[in-house]
Parts: C-alpha cells; sequence; structure tokens
C-alpha cells in the first residue's frame, strides 16, 4: 500500500539551463491543474521603511500586462474557471495558478505572461495601495489579529523579520513604482525559482509544457541574502488596553529553530505535547479540560531560515485573564524542568506517524510540503522517510529542548484587553508597557 | 465525477443509516456521525444546547476520562472533531485505516455509555461562552450579524445563533441536557459515514456489532414553524465601538432541496467572486469600500430550511455608507434588468465547479457531502446533483432568481455605526 499518492515513477524533477527548477507531479483525483512558482526571497527582504514592498510586488504582478490591462487578465483566467494568487511571505513569494486540467497549456502561458511582461500600472498600484491601508484599518477592530502581529515583531525585534508582510500603515504610503520594480528586477530571477506543476496526467506533458513556458527567462544577478541575525534576548510585556473588550488575547513567545536544524522535528514534538496536539497537549489539559478558561489554546513554531519563534496564542474572559497566564507559566516551568513522560512522547509520535498518509492527501498538501523542503535546501527524500527519522527521536533530546527553549526570562507577552482589570497582576512580573489602543497604528 | 461519489446505503434494524464509500487510493478513513440535531431543533429558553451538547460529547464515559476519546484516537494518528450547524451536529474522525475498528467501538461507546456531570457541565459552559465571546464579543461584526438573523427571522429557529444567547448558555441545566441527548441522539436520527480505504462487508459487520444493540427512540416531531412571507423591508442601527462603518443585507431564499440554489449561488460569482466580478471592478478596486461580497453557504452546507443570501460591505475610513448602499442597489437593478452577459455566465459555471472539483480532492470532503445530504434531505443522491446543476446554469435562470429574490421587501438591514469607546460603553458591553 502506497503512504503517499505519489510514487518515483509519478515525479520528475528538472533543472533548466537558466536555473529555474521545474517539478511536476502526476496526482490528484479530479481534471484540475496546479501551477505555484516559487521565488525564494520574500518579506525578510523589505528595506526598512519599506515594509510590505515584496507583498505588493507579488500583487503588482497580477495588475496588468504588457499586452493585457488588469481587467482583460482577470477575465481571462477566471473564464477558464480558474484562479491566480501572489503573495509574499517569509523568505518566498509564491505565484500560483489552478484550474482546470484542459486548460493546463492556456495557464501556463498566463504564468509566463504575468511572471515575464508584468507592466506595473501606476494607477493600479495606487489603488492596490489604498485598498491595503483601508484593510489594516479594518484590522485594527480585530483584536486577535492585532495581538498576533504585535506579538510577531516582538519576537522578531533585531531582525528583517520583524514587521508584517504586508506592511503597515507608515510604510505603505512610501512603496513607489520604483522600488517595485527594483526588487522585481533583483528577485524575480530564474536562480531563484522552482515551478511545481501538479495534475492528473503523465508529469513528462507538464514537464514539457513547463518548459515551454518557462523559456528564455534571462539570468539576473542572485544578490546576497540579509544576514542570519538572532532575534533580540530578554523578557518583554506588553498590554495593548481596549477596555471596549469582555474577553482579552493572550500571546507568549519563546525562541524557536531554524527550518534546517537538525532538531527541528524533535521540536516538532516537543510543540505537539506542549500545545500543538489540540486535546493531547498539556496547554489544552490545563487550561481548557480542566480549568475551563478559554474555549481554544494552541501552540505553533515557525522555523525559517532563521530561529522564528515558539508562540502560545489564547483568549479568556477579562475576569481570568491573569488566571489563565499563571496556567501557561506554570505549563511551561514544568515542562521546561521535567521534559515530556515517555507515554507523552510515544503518542505524539504515533500521531505523526499515522497521521502521515492524511498529511499528503490532495495536491496543495503535498505542494506545501515540497515546496518547503525546496525552499530550505533539503532533500525531497526527506518527506518519504519522514517516519523512520521520527522514530529515532529520544526523549533526552526533547528534555533539552524544552530545557534550553522555554526560558521565561527570554519570553514575550502581548496581552490586548481590559487592562485595569489585571494591569496590577503582571507588574509583579517586571516592567510591563501599557498602550492605549487608539494609539496602536496597525 | 458520480464514480468520487459513489456511496452505497445500508440500515440496521435500529433504523441507523449507514453510507459506505471505498476508495483504496491511500490506507485512510473518513469515519463520520451525523445526528439531525441543529440549533432548529432548539426552542427559546435552550438555545445553545445542541452546540453545548456537542462539546459534552468529549467530556468523559463510564470508562473514560474528559477528552480522554480524542486522546486515544490522535495517538494512533487521527484527527478529532465535530461541528453543530443549524440543521445537524456532525462528529468526525479521520484515520489511518487500520483503526477503523478502535473509532466505531469508541464512537459507539460514547452513545451508549456518556458521563454527564454538573462539574464537566459547569466547566463546559464557560468554555462555550468564551467561544461565543470569541465569535460575537471578539469580532467586528460578529454581534450586528446576529441581530441580522433575529430581525429577518420572526419565527424561524434560524433566527437564534447557533451558539446560542448567553443568557440562556447561563441557565442551561443537566436535565435539559439529557433530555436533549435522549431525544436526538437516538440511531434512528443519525447517518454514519465511512469512507476510504475499506472493505464494506467488514465495516458493515462491525458497525452492526457496536452499534445494533441501541435501541431505537422515538423522535419528536420536527418543531419548525415555517418563516412567513416578509412583507417589507426591516432596518436596524447596531452602534459599536469599531473603525469602520459597515451595512449588511439579507435576502430570504429557498432551502437547499430547491433547483434556484444554483443560480443564486452563480449569482453571488457573478457579483464577488475574484476580480472580474462586477464588485470588485465597480467598487472594491476603485476603493470606494473595503469589501463587498455576497454570500450563501455552497452545498452541501446551505440550509436545509429558507436560508439567507446576505451582501455586506465595509467602508474605507471616515466614510458613511448611504451613497454605496445606493450604488449597489442600483448594480443589482442593472442585473436584474439586464441579467449577466455570457462572460459571466461562463464563469460562474467554471468557477463553480472547479471550487466543487476541489473539494472532490480530500476523503473528508467527499464523506462530509454524502452524510449531510442525506442528514439534510433523506438522499446522498442530492450531492450527485451538484455538478449538473451547476452545469444547467443560465442567463435566464440568473436573472430569474435575482429578480424573485433580490427584491427590496424581501431584505433585511443592519447598519454599524461606529461609536466612541464611551458611547460603546454606555450603551453596554457585549457579551
Amino acid at each position: 500500500m502506497k503512504l503517499s499518492l505519489f510514487s518515483p515513477e509519478d515525479f520528475l524533477v528538472f533543472d533548466l539551463d537558466s536555473g529555474v527548477r521545474v517539478i511536476a507531479l502526476s496526482c490528484g483525483k479530479v481534471p484540475l491543474f496546479y501551477a505555484t512558482l516559487m521565488i525564494k526571497a520574500g518579506a525578510e527582504r523589505d528595506p526598512l521603511g519599506k515594509e510590505g514592498l515584496s507583498d505588493l510586488v507579488a500583487e503588482s504582478l497580477t495588475l496588468g500586462t504588457r499586452l493585457k490591462g488588469p481587467q482583460e487578465l482577470n477575465r481571462e483566467i477566471e473564464g477558464l474557471g480558474a484562479s491566480l494568487e501572489a503573495t509574499s511571505h517569509w523568505d518566498s513569494s509564491l505565484l500560483s495558478l489552478s484550474g482546470p486540467l484542459e486548460y493546463s497549456g492556456d495557464l501556463l502561458r498566463i504564468l509566463r505572461e504575468v511572471l515575464f511582461e508584468p507592466s506595473f500600472p501606476g494607477d493600479e498600484l495606487s489603488k492596490a495601495k489604498e485598498r491595503r491601508m483601508a484593510k489594516l484599518m479594518e484590522l485594527k477592530d480585530n483584536a486577535p489579529k492585532i495581538a498576533d502581529r504585535t506579538i510577531w515583531n516582538l519576537a522578531m525585534d533585531g531582525t528583517p523579520y520583524s514587521h508584517p508582510i504586508g506592511g503597515t500603515l507608515n510604510s505603505i504610503p512610501g512603496l513607489a513604482r520604483e522600488d517595485i520594480i527594483r526588487f522585481y528586477k533583483e528577485t524575480y530571477i530564474p536562480q531563484r525559482a522552482t515551478l511545481l506543476v501538479i495534475g492528473k496526467t503523465h508529469p513528462r506533458r507538464l514537464l514539457e509544457e513547463s518548459k515551454k513556458a518557462l523559456q528564455g527567462w534571462p539570468a539576473g544577478e542572485a544578490g546576497q541574502d540579509p544576514p542570519l541575525a538572532s532575534p533580540r534576548k530578554g523578557k518583554k510585556i506588553l498590554i495593548l488596553d481596549r477596555p471596549d473588550l469582555t474577553q482579552s488575547e493572550i500571546r507568549v513567545a519563546l525562541p524557536g529553530v531554524a527550518r534546517q536544524n537538525r532538531r527541528y522535528l524533535a521540536f516538532k514534538l516537543m510543540n505537539y505535547i506542549l500545545g500543538g496536539g489540540g486535546f493531547s497537549s498539556r496547554l489544552m489539559e490545563r487550561v481548557r479540560s480542566q480549568k475551563g478558561y478559554t474555549y481554544g489554546i494552541r501552540s505553533s513554531f515557525h522555523a525559517l531560515r532563521i530561529p522564528g519563534p515558539l508562540i502560545i496564542s489564547t483568549f479568556t474572559p477579562t475576569e481570568t485573564t491573569y488566571a489563565a497566564f499563571e496556567e501557561i507559566l506554570s505549563t511551561l516551568e514544568g515542562f521546561a524542568k521535567e521534559g515530556p513522560s515517555p507515554k507523552e512522547l510515544q503518542e505524539a509520535k504515533g500521531f505523526f506517524k499515522g497521521n502521515f498518509p492524511l498529511r499528503l492527501e490532495t495536491p496543495s498538501q503535498l505542494a506545501r510540503e515540497i515546496l518547503q523542503l525546496e525552499l530550505y535546501g533539503l532533500d525531497l527524500g526527506e518527506l518519504l522517510e519522514f517516519p523512520e527519522r521520527l522514530g529515532r527521536v529520544g526523549l533526552e533530546e526533547i528534555r533539552e529542548l524544552a530545557s534550553d527553549h522555554l526560558r521565561l526570562d527570554d519570553m514575550k507577552v502581548v496581552i490586548v484587553g481590559r487592562s485595569e482589570a489585571f494591569l496590577k497582576y503582571f507588574e509583579g512580573l517586571g516592567t510591563v508597557e501599557v498602550i492605549p489602543y487608539k494609539d496602536v497604528s496597525p | 465525477m458520480k464514480d468520487l461519489l459513489d456511496f452505497k446505503r445500508y440500515r440496521l434494524q435500529n433504523g441507523l443509516r449507514i453510507l459506505l464509500l471505498e476508495d483504496h487510493t491511500l490506507p485512510i478513513v473518513s469515519y463520520q456521525v451525523h445526528f439531525q440535531a441543529g440549533s432548529r431543533n432548539e426552542r427559546p429558553g435552550i438555545t445553545g444546547i445542541s452546540h453545548l451538547f456537542e462539546h459534552m460529547m468529549f467530556r468523559g464515559t463510564t470508562r473514560l476520562q474528559p477528552e480522554e476519546f480524542s486522546k486515544i484516537i490522535q495517538a494512533r494518528g487521527g484527527v478529532v472533531n465535530a461541528f453543530t450547524t443549524q440543521d445537524h451536529t456532525t462528529y468526525w474522525e479521520n484515520i489511518p485505516s487500520e483503526e477503523l475498528e478502535l473509532v466505531v467501538e469508541l464512537e459507539a461507546h460514547r452513545l451508549k455509555e456518556l458521563r454527564i456531570t454538573e462539574e464537566s457541565l459547569r466547566t463546559e459552559r464557560e468554555v462555550v461562552r468564551s467561544e461565543r465571546k470569541m465569535r460575537i464579543a471578539t469580532t467586528p461584526y460578529g454581534a450586528a450579524v446576529e441581530e441580522l438573523y433575529a430581525l429577518a427571522y420572526l419565527r424561524h429557529p434560524y433566527r437564534w445563533p447557533i451558539i446560542g444567547w448567553d443568557h440562556d448558555l447561563k441557565r442551561l441545566t443537566l436535565d435539559e441536557c439529557l433530555r436533549y441527548f435522549r431525544l436526538h441522539y437516538a440511531p434512528n436520527n443519525a447517518v454514519v459515514v465511512v469512507a476510504g480505504d475499506i472493505d464494506p462487508q467488514k465495516t458493515l459487520a462491525l458497525i452492526e456489532k457496536h452499534y445494533g444493540d441501541i435501541p431505537p427512540q422515538e423522535i419528536p416531531d420536527d418543531p419548525v414553524e415555517p418563516e412567513p412571507p416578509q412583507r417589507g423591508e426591516r432596518r436596524a442601527v447596531f452602534k459599536k465601538a469599531v473603525e469602520l462603518e459597515a451595512f449588511f443585507w439579507a435576502y430570504h431564499v429557498p432551502g437547499i432541496e430547491s433547483e434556484d440554489i444554483y443560480p443564486l449561488m452563480a449569482l453571488c460569482h457573478i457579483l464577488s467572486s475574484g476580480r472580474s466580478s462586477r464588485f470588485w471592478q465597480g467598487f472594491v478596486r476603485t476603493g470606494k469600500v473595503t469589501e463587498l461580497r455576497a454570500v450563501v453557504d455552497p452545498p452541501p452546507f446551505w440550509p436545509k430550511d429558507p436560508a439567507l443570501l446576505i451582501i455586506y460591505g465595509v467602508l474605507p475610513p471616515g466614510r458613511n455608507s448611504d451613497l454605496i448602499q445606493k450604488e449597489v442597489e442600483e448594480e443589482i437593478e442593472r442585473l436584474k434588468e439586464k441579467g449577466p452577459d455570457e462572460f459571466e455566465v461562463k464563469k460562474a459555471r467554471n468557477g463553480l465547479k472547479s471550487a466543487f472539483l476541489r473539494g472532490l480532492e480530500n476523503l473528508f470532503f467527499r464523506a462530509l457531502l454524502g452524510g449531510i445530504y442525506e442528514i439534510k434531505t433523506g438522499g446522498f443522491e442530492g450531492c450527485w446533483r451538484v455538478l449538473e446543476g451547476y452545469e444547467a446554469i443560465d442567463e435566464e435562470r440568473i436573472r430569474s432568481v435575482a429578480r424573485r429574490y433580490l427584491e427590496g421587501d424581501n431584505r433585511t438591514c443592519v447598519l454599524v455605526k461606529p461609536v466612541s469607546l464611551e458611547d460603546h460603553e454606555r450603551l453596554g458591553l457585549l457579551e
């Protein structure tokens, strides 16, 4: 029985002379086609004061080409029942097209046009910037999202990753057309690109169509990646005071690991036991099941080219804000001191091993996994060897990780809520900065 | 695509319906139990009990500790969860196929041996109230949408939120929960779906072994009062400490069994799906609005009884919505008068088909399709109609549903007006 949807004969990898890698994969249950072009450069390359640039560059590819205005382009794509998305992330930017398999040739031709011949129309760029600013104002009403943005910036302070990918109200007006064109020319080059194409057809056909679509892409200057800076150390507590809320948002960030770290898999298991494993996690057990303080609590970690944070997220009624926070702290302290139990580790391994085929079921899931490995220069074989590698992680390794990473003297905390109800308790933990919500600028 | 949805139906003597779908591509199974027990089965005073009970189903049995059910399945690689809608409650596990017997046994066990206590109810009540705050009070417009439903429906149970009113959640008793469980969690009120890498005969035998001894119950009569036709527009203003003004319009449209759902899906697609849509081109692109969408729940999530098609818009900072609402009305009138053009019909047909096909890549979604159609309409075969329904979309059908349903007398409007924090507090904090 196959463990995933593809076997070696369904899978072709080809490096074109220009430097772009093409991965063609035959899989899927229905006649759909998925193409994702990944550029190995993302929001970490936004210059200081130009935050949001890479994401705007990605969107600007969809705003028109030298041959077509935006409406003509949109009508061509959507008329086929297809969709085009272009977004920036950390370490990468993605241009994704999907639609009926019978139009795979048309979709790749459109991808070529969008990628090679964007026109960056000035009036459309101005409108895109205005839309982004209005969206940010809308975001301000969303306390969970403001909490997410704030904890991220705090946790990544001191690195090129400490800003929102989409930019800020301050930075967006300063993103000029010349900035966009410069960023595009420097980063959308074949040496930084991988094209992944997936469809329920012979991979050779997908490969040949892709090679044709990418033909004639001139090589550029790859340039330097940003330095591998580490986030600033030390404890920091920030409260965003919003008196109208009857429920507080709580975020706690701790140092994580880079994606290429040899202990990545052990970190994944540790996170599952701590807060990533739903009802099997310690945080859910303590804060929801035993205390009933929240509907949900989870931890997640973000392994990037540099160590991204491990972030614990929850919410709780105003009156239980500090009590819920104390439960989080004592759970962290307990875990850092004792590590996981043999039973917890066995169950975490059982989850990831058993869950392996479920995580690789659909073309979209496969695409995400393959592109992540490709992005960080990891062997694609890792995907299929996952269950064996999992078996090799030991209890002691996770114990060490917990002791090294779950350090309260290095935690960053963000609370959004009615501060008068809980501020005095937090002040017992050290310096607390309180910002009135009206002064929060997304 | 019918082969991907080739369910086989069986029925046990106690009335339990079973749908089996074989697919051996991967060693995985989606196991689902759907109960005809949603917020439409409630009444004022016990609103939210269906959803609260969904939580209680994880709080332990005669031999399992609270949440142990989930932990056992997760430790074998499974993913476990549940959700409650207006029409049904669904429990599901996506698992490696070798764990099927474990899951069948555990699901049947909690039906037979559920243990709920005053203490577990107290804890879970607070969890649900926190969930309610997350969905209603913390989000910018959650409370306004709640008001929209309460205003659009006068009699039908869709008028209260699935999560329930906070004052009902605070007073629900253990006795009410036990009574609800007894009446609704019966084999003759449920559908079990097993999809994936299964042997049908062995699977049937497993289900018979574990569920066969559960007695049927007398299911209460369907309590639902049909909603009377709306006799004129209803309007409300909702004041809240938000940055941006917003408006929500709701139009009554038919339930899932109507053929009109396909052109109505197309209508929403033409108005607001993608950057070639009318709303994007005329309003979002130009910055007149931050957001403007026309939405309905796609099948199988489209409600059983007459539902609401919602159009909502969020204004840019400092802008008032009067003029924009008028322009949106004019856009709708143009569509009603001239109908969609050829491109729009093609786009809607192809776009809706692609989105539906994308869902079929996923075994869990395919199992949901069969199970939800069976529990809502009495026949999973309805899911075979979806692609045909999209295929049959044409200009005349779209224009016809636009004229019939997007009509002023059939509309309910809630306008969200930003107010200062002081005014927000004066009006009372949201719970």
